[in-house]
């Protein structure tokens, strides 16, 4: 099972800028569906790649679903050359992505994100409405109960 | 026309027919619940049944393997 308090808090006292996404990011807002992984969209500067190649070393990064004994390298250049990394680490799933669906940079994110106390840390999460934003940007039929639940959040927060 | 970096791309998020339909069938009362608790409280919640689901699958495993 994803160790989330380990992960968040490597990054965040690694002092890596990012945000969080996905369904963790949904279970903060109230969502009841589960989830198994962490997402998180990062910032791709030269800064913070190097912080959170560093701060994700001790975890072991590695590709997940890849062959074992690929000759993977989690750091600066990898990170450079790429953009979206689906990761198992030591400590569970991690999805890194440098753009989310639907133009989901960092910089597009971050007005539209939230500093949440969570595990004693500042963590920035997105908000309610850019969640449902990506959730419709990525398209996929596996999300349309995700969306409707997002959208009845929404509403109940609301008053609606 | 060209994005800009801080934007998000546009999408019309006008009521669809499918999310109403699916909106039908979720259970509000959960979610209610959910809302009244802290940020850190639902995390814990989702956490805790995260473990329940792994002890239940752990015990069907080792059921099948006795």
């Amino acid at each position: 099972m994803t160790d989330f308090p380990r992960l968040l808090a490597l990054l965040v006292n690694a002092g890596v800028e990012f945000i969080v996404i996905g369904g963790f990011a949904a279970t903060a807002h109230g969502s009841a569906f589960l989830t198994v992984d962490l997402d998180l969209v990062y910032r791709r500067t030269e800064d913070n790649l190097s912080r959170l190649a560093r701060a994700l070393e001790p975890l072991n990064p590695y590709l997940r679903g890849a062959p074992p004994g690929l000759p993977f390298r989690f750091d600066v250049d990898t990170m450079r050359s790429g953009l979206n990394f689906t990761l198992t680490t030591d400590a569970g799933d991690l999805d890194l992505l440098g753009e989310a669906a639907g133009g989901g940079t960092y910089d597009a994110l971050l007005p539209r994100s939230e500093v949440r106390e969570l595990f004693a840390l500042a963590c920035r999460f997105v908000t309610l409405e850019a969640l449902i934003h990506l959730k419709w940007s990525a398209g996929r039929p596996k999300d349309l109960e995700r969306i409707a639940e997002l959208e009845a959040l929404r509403e109940e927060r609301d008053g609606g | 026309m060209t994005r800009q970096d801080d934007e998000l791309l546009p999408l019309s998020l006008a009521a669809s027919p499918v999310i109403e339909a699916y909106k039908q069938h979720i259970d509000r009362t959960l979610l209610r619940e959910n809302l009244r608790l802290t940020t850190a409280e639902r995390v814990e919640k989702m956490i805790s049944a995260l473990r329940f689901a792994e002890q239940v699958r752990a015990s069907r495993v080792k059921r099948h393997t006795e």
